[in-house]
Parts: C-alpha cells; sequence; structure tokens
C-alpha cells in the first residue's frame, strides 16, 4: 500500500467528480431532496376512514350509536345507503373503505336486554388499514357495551350509574409509550430514513463510478499503471465515502433540527457507527461493480441488492419482530437491520455501545466480508 | 423525406420495417447482457415472493410480565396474550429489567399487575394495569398498545359480567353489541395479497423509468446515437421502438409474475379482466417511460440518470396511495397525490385483480393515467426531439 498513489487515484475520482455538476449536486441534493419528501410525506397513520352507513333501524339510539363514528377522527362520514346493494360499487371504487350496518330493531333487542349483531364491511385491500379500521371498530363497541353494561347493572342491582360505571369497567389498562409518548410518526421516520437513504445512495454512486470507468476502457490505464488492487479500490472509494460521510451529518442535523426529532443517544458512537454503515454500503457498490460489465446492469442490480431490502428487510415500514421465520433470517443477511435499531437506539432511546456492540460488530462483519471479497475479485488482467 | 408527402403504401412497410429492426435491435441488445435480464427475471419472480412474505401486522410481539399478585386472576389476563399478536416472554422480577429489556427491544410489552389485583377485583374495587409498550417504531408500537387495550378491556369486561353474576351461557340476556366483520376482497386479510401486488407495481414503476432512460443514455455516453441521428430515421423512429422494446419486455415479466407468483404462488383469485389490467399496465409504462426519456434529455451519464430516476421514482411511489393512505395525508399533499401516475394506476390494479372492478367503475382513474400519461410522455418526446431533431 503506497498512500501517495492512493492520494492521487483519489484526487483524480475527487475531480472527475467535481467536473460532473449535475452528479456531484445529486450527490448531496438527492439524499437532502428524499429527507425532505419522507420526512414531510410518509404518514402511515390510518385517519379519516371513509365510510358508509346503512341505518335498518333508524331511532334515537341507532343515531347515538352512529354518532360515535361520524364525530370519531379516525372516520370520515360519506353518507346514508338505503340497502347493502348501494355499499358494493362504492366499496369497488374506493369511495369508502368501510361500511356499517345497524339492524332493524337494534333499539328494541337493547332495550329488551338482548344482544344485537351490529355488522361492518371493510375493504380489505390494504391489511394493515384494515386492521387498524378494525381495531378502531372494535374501540368504539366496546365503548358503546360499557356504556350498556352500566346501564343493566345499574337498573338490575339498583345502584346509582357512577357506581355502575365501575362496575361495568373494573380493570383500566393504564398505557405508557416509551421512547415516543406523543405516538409522533415523524419521531420514528426520521432515523429510519438516514438508515433508508445511506443505504442506497452510497452503493448508486460507487457502482456506478467504477462501472464507467470500465464502461469507458479507462480502467485499463489502472490495469497498465503501477497501482496495486488495494490501492486503486481505497483510492477510488475514498471520496464515495467521504460524500457519504457529510451525508450522514446532513441527514442528522434535518432530522433534529427540521423534524424535532430527539437525539437522547452519544453523538460520537453515533457518528463513529454512521461510518461503518456507509464503508459496508459503499462496499456492495464495489462488489456490484466488479460483476457488472455494464452500468446499466450495475443500476439495476444495485436496486436489486439494496432498494428491496432497505424497504422490506429494514424495518422501515415492516418491524423486524413482526416477521416470520424466513423473513426475519433474511433480514439478518441485510446490513440495513443493525443500523435501524442503532439509529432509533440513538435518537429515542438514548442507548450506546454497552446495548448495541453486537449491532456494531455485525456491521464490522459486513464490511470486512465486502471488501475482502471485493480484493478478491477485482483482477488486473482482463480474463479472456 | 418531407412529412406532407402522402404514405403510399411502400412508405408505410418502410415506416414499420424500420421500426420492427429498431425494436429488434434494442431487444437483441437487452438480451445480450445477461446481468441485466437475470437482475429482471429476479425482479419479477423472486423478489415479489419474498415481498409476499413480509407481514405488516403485529406478529408475536414479545410480552414480558412483571406480576405483583400471582393470583388466578392475574394468571388468567396473562393468558389472554397470545399468538397471533403476541406471544408470552416469560416473567420478570423488577420493573428496571423490564426496562433493560425494552431497551435492548427484547421486549415489546411489559405488562405491570399491581398486588391485591385479584382482591381488588372481588371487592369490586376498579383497579388498572400497567402496559408499557416500546414505540420507537410508532406502526408497531401503536398496533402492540391497540391490541393490549382490547384484550385487557376484554378482560374487564368479562370480570364486570362474572361480578354482577352473570356466567357466560346467560349473555343473551345481557344488552351488548356482537362485532360482526366481514372484509370484502381478501376476507383472511392476507398481507401476502397486497404485499405482492405492491411490489409487482413497483416493480413495473422501476423498470418503465429505468430501462427506457438508460438505453436512450447509453447511446449517448457511447456516442452511437450519432450514428442513429444520421440514418434516415426519424427522432420518433429512434424513440418509440425503445418505449416498445421495453414494454413488451415489462409486460413479458408482468404476465410471468402474475401467472406464476400471484396465482401460482401466492393464490389470489383474479377477480377481473386480465385483457384490461394488461391494457391499464401498458398504458402506464407508456406514460413511465416518458419519464425516463425526459431524464434522459437531462442527463449527460448514466449515473446522473440513475439518480434522477430515483430521486423522480421516490415521490411518486411515497405518493401513489399504497403505504400511506390518501386520506390520512394532509391537503397539499393529497392533491399532489393526483399528479402521481401511479396513483391511479394502483387504484386500478387493485381494483381489477382484487375487487373484480370494471371500466364502469374504474373509468375515472383510467381517464386520469391516460390525460396524465399522454401528457408526460408527449413531454418526453417534444424534449427528446428538440435535443435530436
Amino acid at each position: 500500500m503506497n498512500l501517495l498513489r492512493i492520494k492521487a487515484l483519489a484526487y483524480k475520482e475527487w475531480r472527475e467528480i467535481l467536473r460532473d455538476r449535475l452528479f456531484l449536486s445529486l450527490a448531496f441534493i438527492l439524499p437532502v431532496s428524499m429527507m425532505l419528501i419522507f420526512g414531510y410525506g410518509m404518514k402511515m397513520d390510518v385517519e379519516n376512514i371513509p365510510f358508509a352507513v346503512l341505518d335498518q333501524d333508524r331511532t334515537a339510539m341507532s343515531r347515538d350509536y352512529l354518532h360515535l363514528f361520524m364525530d370519531s377522527r379516525y372516520f370520515d362520514y360519506k353518507g346514508h345507503v338505503e340497502s347493502e346493494r348501494e355499499l358494493e360499487p362504492l366499496l369497488a371504487d374506493s369511495r369508502i373503505r368501510f361500511a356499517i350496518i345497524v339492524p332493524p330493531q337494534f333499539q328494541e333487542s337493547l332495550l329488551a336486554g338482548k344482544p344485537v349483531a351490529v355488522q361492518s364491511l371493510i375493504d380489505g385491500t390494504f391489511p394493515f388499514r384494515t386492521s387498524t379500521s378494525k381495531g378502531y371498530v372494535i374501540a368504539i363497541n366496546a365503548a358503546f357495551n360499557g356504556k350498556l353494561l352500566a346501564g343493566f347493572i345499574s337498573q338490575r342491582m339498583g345502584i346509582s350509574p357512577e357506581q355502575a360505571a365501575a362496575l361495568a369497567q373494573p380493570v383500566k389498562p393504564q398505557l405508557r409509550y416509551l421512547y415516543n409518548q406523543e405516538l409522533k410518526s415523524i419521531w420514528s421516520i426520521a432515523p429510519s430514513m438516514i438508515m433508508f437513504i445511506l443505504l442506497m445512495t452510497p452503493p448508486f454512486l460507487t457502482a456506478l463510478g467504477v462501472v464507467r470507468e470500465k464502461e469507458n476502457g479507462s480502467i485499463y490505464n489502472i490495469y497498465s499503471s503501477t497501482v496495486t488492487r488495494g490501492e486503486f479500490l481505497a483510492g477510488k472509494l475514498l471520496p464515495y465515502v467521504g460524500i457519504s460521510i457529510v451525508n450522514v451529518l446532513l441527514l442528522w442535523l434535518l432530522a433534529v433540527t427540521l423534524f424535532g426529532a430527539p437525539f437522547k443517544g452519544d453523538p460520537l458512537f453515533f457518528f463513529g457507527a454512521s461510518i461503518i454503515y456507509v464503508t459496508c454500503t459503499t462496499g456492495i457498490g464495489l462488489l456490484v461493480s466488479l460483476f457488472a460489465r455494464t452500468q446499466v446492469a450495475a443500476m439495476m442490480i444495485t436496486v436489486v441488492v439494496t432498494i428491496v431490502p432497505a424497504v422490506l428487510y429494514s424495518g422501515l415500514l415492516v418491524p423486524i419482530a413482526s416477521m416470520d421465520a424466513a423473513s426475519q433470517f433474511e433480514a439478518h443477511l441485510f446490513p440495513a437491520m443493525y443500523y435501524t435499531d442503532i439509529a432509533l437506539g440513538s435518537f429515542l432511546k438514548g442507548i450506546g455501545m454497552g446495548q448495541l456492540w453486537g449491532r456494531v460488530a455485525a456491521l464490522l462483519l459486513y464490511t470486512l466480508v465486502l471488501w475482502t471479497a471485493s480484493y478478491l475479485l477485482f483482477h488486473k488482467r482482463v480474463r479472456a | 423525406m418531407k412529412p406532407d408527402t402522402p404514405l403510399t403504401e411502400g412508405r408505410l412497410y418502410l415506416w414499420w420495417s424500420r421500426m420492427a429492426a429498431m425494436t429488434g435491435k434494442e431487444l437483441l441488445q437487452l438480451g445480450r447482457d445477461t446481468l441485466l435480464v437475470g437482475a429482471v427475471l429476479y425482479l419479477f419472480t423472486l423478489d415479489i415472493m419474498m415481498a409476499g412474505g413480509v407481514k405488516m401486522d403485529l406478529n408475536q410481539g414479545t410480552v414480558m410480565v412483571h406480576d405483583a399478585d400471582h393470583s388466578r386472576a392475574s394468571r388468567e389476563l396473562i393468558y389472554r396474550f397470545q399468538p397471533p399478536y403476541f406471544k408470552l416472554g416469560g416473567e420478570i422480577l423488577d420493573q428496571n429489567e423490564g426496562i433493560r429489556l425494552l431497551d435492548q427491544g427484547k421486549a415489546l410489552v411489559v405488562l405491570d399487575i399491581p398486588p391485591q389485583f385479584q382482591h381488588d377485583l372481588i371487592q369490586g374495587k376498579p383497579t388498572s394495569v400497567q402496559v408499557q409498550v416500546d414505540t420507537s417504531n410508532t406502526v408497531l408500537g401503536t398496533l402492540a398498545a391497540n391490541y393490549s387495550a382490547q384484550i385487557i378491556g376484554k378482560y374487564s369486561f368479562d370480570a364486570a359480567l362474572q361480578r354482577i353474576g352473570l356466567a357466560e351461557e346467560s349473555l343473551a340476556g345481557v344488552p351488548m353489541l356482537v362485532d360482526q366483520h366481514r372484509v370484502w376482497y381478501n376476507p383472511n386479510q392476507k398481507d401476502a395479497w397486497f404485499m405482492s401486488i405492491s411490489e409487482l407495481l413497483t416493480v413495473i414503476t422501476v423498470l418503465a423509468m429505468m430501462l427506457p432512460a438508460a438505453a436512450a443514455v447509453r447511446e449517448k455516453e457511447r456516442g452511437t446515437i450519432e450514428q442513429l441521428v444520421v440514418s434516415p430515421l426519424t427522432p420518433v423512429q429512434i424513440l418509440l421502438p425503445k418505449v416498445i422494446a421495453m414494454t413488451l419486455v415489462i409486460l413479458l415479466g408482468t404476465a410471468m409474475s402474475v401467472g406464476l407468483v400471484l396465482y401460482g404462488y401466492f393464490h389470489i383469485p383474479i377477480k377481473g379482466s386480465l385483457p384490461l389490467f394488461f391494457a391499464v399496465t401498458a398504458l402506464y409504462t407508456f406514460a413511465m417511460s416518458g419519464l425516463g426519456l425526459f431524464i434522459s434529455t437531462i442527463s449527460r451519464n448514466l449515473a446522473q440518470a440513475a439518480m434522477l430516476t430515483i430521486m423522480i421514482m421516490m415521490p411518486i411511489i411515497l405518493l401513489s396511495g399504497a403505504w400511506t393512505p390518501p386520506e390520512a395525508m394532509p391537503p397539499g399533499i393529497r392533491q399532489a397525490m393526483y399528479l402521481s401516475p401511479l396513483y391511479y394506476y394502483i387504484e386500478m390494479a387493485y381494483g381489477i385483480l382484487l375487487k373484480g372492478a370494471g371500466l364502469k367503475v374504474l373509468w375515472d382513474s383510467l381517464l386520469g393515467l391516460g390525460l396524465l400519461g399522454s401528457l408526460v410522455f408527449g413531454f418526453g418526446v417534444w424534449r427528446f426531439r428538440k435535443q435530436f431533431g
């Protein structure tokens, strides 16, 4: 390893990046704009669910019941229908996602002390929204049931409504939301986005940078020079790792200032782990570039090995804990998951090396494997 | 070649044969890049299968229990935290251990049952159970909190009934609502149905933008575009074959994916008309390739094209409504969704594949995609012609 040669190579690469103005600006604009778009646009909260009502009872009690839905911020009342048949086209066209059907004799049965079945039709196209909507319906029905039961108890046992209400709900859940008391989704999205963006952009920059030399043929200059494999890889990638480290800082600043995510952990630990992470993801790009002969192929493969796992196996949209065994196994094969834990841990939980050393070790191992594999696969001799 | 001379049969034939030759050239060029073909094949098959294996709902979140009562009542409550949503991780002895497990991500929920829990229940004194939930991931945390509240609510309701001396069998004499849910289009709420279709649409979006953009930029970067420009081909004849070839590849891939993965592997009952689905897919691919062509006119090399593609693609995917419900978006962003071609395509794709909707229901989305698509595609072609015409 000759440090002077590495420096020269890195400088050459840096000049090349500097001269490609569009590329250079995109290298910084892309991560920042992705952070802004996702930070402002990524709302996973299920609210304002459009719904319709079929009230076959039309009594004071059924109206009271339906008002629980209409007044809820989770639901958005779209109107009454006259028959069940009218609901189908509304659901098919996504004009409503949910419908509630109050049966005839709703009030009569309840006053007579009999149970009543209330039907809800839910659009199952988006299962996550379906189960959340279902949860809201169950909660509203449970609240209504609590009141019914309190009334029933007070009548039957001849006690005051307040005493009856206490009897009707003897156990109260006391929920404590740890790490994110107000359930602000941006608090968990902002740190996850740092993971996502830094998984995607460094491999793209690297893979295209290396394959461009292959496709243009300028790599033959390297082949015929005295530069060794190790020196080439180090020098070539240094600028890209540098760009990514600057991006770590930019994204961190955005998350903390613009989106107001709390950073409770140790900044030094976080930046150290982040540098390992970007070195690792840069290594992914490097490995891809050694296989691909054309930039198009490099681009496609990078999409396959980064975007897909970043979306599916990182915990960004789908929590790792709720995956089945096979997917969990796959998630452990990608570096994204470890860094998600580090980012969320540093930001929201305020934990550091003590708890997260295993994750950091996994990233280090990943980086070592990638770079060693690249070193072994890179040859200065073209195979015939 | 003057454009105003009438098209004779021979000229028409020549025009078409040039188009066919160019389309053939594009397909051949694509086919020779084995790694690229492999990546496309992978995206249309294995990738979608993997995506379908991912579950969105809470699946066996670990519950740790701090039971200070150790009574029949507390055990009954604890054992209600069962799969599929929860699994019991075991008992902990003090609260600090609970915090430690939550910190490390080894527990999602810590349940804290107070002493005298059973005693209070029998006495008719209100009591409470503390539930600590890790909400560092808000989606998962919210689900866990909701399900825990449901379980405790149900337990409380049952305890109330028992307290006033009503056993389960005489429930017919209690006024209460009985939940009856019917979920349409995906009755068992299989995440695989949603995930696999969503992934297929994402793959189509990525490829429909990247392949034509890459094919055009590559010619620029290598200088072969000069050869094409000096040939008797018109800009449209250079351009359209790229789009046609890539659309063909994407349609073929989609067919494979729908047949083998969606229907064959995940057993999604394809309810609507497949010809309509493929027609809509072709229209969508055309619209997105317009964006790809636009990108190819601004960028000088593939690295730039790749980054621009991602930058344009991300908001389109985000604003499509697959991950983020349109109705929950803030007003400005909600209107911006109408500018995402994927928004219309998603509506139609799910409508046709899962809901069995036809043109009667989907005409407005089709119109939206058609208008937006011709605008985008026209713009892409116009830019390209301006640059090479």
